[in-house]
């Protein structure tokens, strides 16, 4: 039941990037269906597609041994996603903001700043071979 | 993702379609604009008509070429940016670090 104003679609997907484009498709469309307008919709794909490069990229190490699963849950008025990859995680303290005018030449560390910026809610939890879950929320 | 290159006098134009997010696509565009640095072009436009979105790693190659350039003395333009990548920009805060212009004709107008 991917069509109407509440749902639930998981997905498990080998870990490549190519899959950005679909999961972006996907947001958009879930997004649509919880009621987001325009605006708030290139937030959410934005966000998705953060989420997915993090795990796939950083999680997952690009390996293609492993997986990535990702979980839409819409509501009216909510979106929410989930991600779970296979990696150690790391250490959220050692995040820094790459709008720091020291660090804002640089060509990478942008994803977790983003999501930040745009979803409500960006939770992380990792435990010990367990890989990491990274859950986003955001309301109209 | 895949691009071209095309030359509008001493303007080195590069054409990209398809999303740009990272892989060894991005890194081709980095070389190819590092080939022509080394060729001695130091004026670029990258044309973003055919790129819907960008992720943050698409943005790190955006910033590389934009480093690279600035390096050489260079001077590297942006053109047709979608609403979603200026939005990135935005969030970012590199929009004002990119030269951006509408159309392809403004943007080589404008050197």
């Amino acid at each position: 039941m991917t069509d109407a104003a509440s749902g639930v679609d998981e997905l498990v997907l080998p870990n490549e990037l190519d899959i950005l484009e679909r999961v972006d498709s996907l947001a958009g469309k879930y997004g649509k269906l919880a009621g987001f307008d325009d605006g708030p919709l290139i937030e959410i794909a934005i966000a998705v597609v953060e989420a997915v490069t993090n795990a796939v990229v950083h999680g997952n190490d690009l390996s293609d041994a492993t997986q990535v699963t990702i979980r839409f849950e819409w509501s009216p008025g909510t979106f929410k996603l989930i991600v779970h990859d296979e990696g150690r995680g790391f250490d959220l303290d050692k995040v820094f903001d790459p709008t720091d005018p020291e660090r804002c030449m640089g060509v990478s560390g942008r994803g977790i700043y983003i999501m930040r910026e745009v979803m409500d809610s960006v939770v992380f939890e990792m435990g010990k071979g367990a890989g990491t879950t990274l859950t986003l929320k955001k309301a109209v | 993702m895949k691009f071209k290159t095309k030359m509008e006098g001493d303007v080195a134009v590069v054409h990209i379609s398809g999303n740009l997010m990272g892989g060894a696509e991005s890194n081709d565009v980095r070389n190819e604009i590092k080939r022509l640095l080394d060729d001695g072009g130091r004026k670029f436009i990258i044309d973003l008509k055919g790129v819907p979105w960008i992720n943050s790693t698409g943005l790190g190659t955006l910033m590389a070429i934009y480093t690279s350039v600035q390096r050489e003395e260079g001077i590297l333009k942006l053109t047709h940016v979608s609403d979603r990548i200026r939005s990135l920009f935005m969030i970012t805060k590199l929009l004002t670090i990119f030269d951006t212009h509408p159309t392809l004709q403004e943007a080589l107008d404008s050197f």
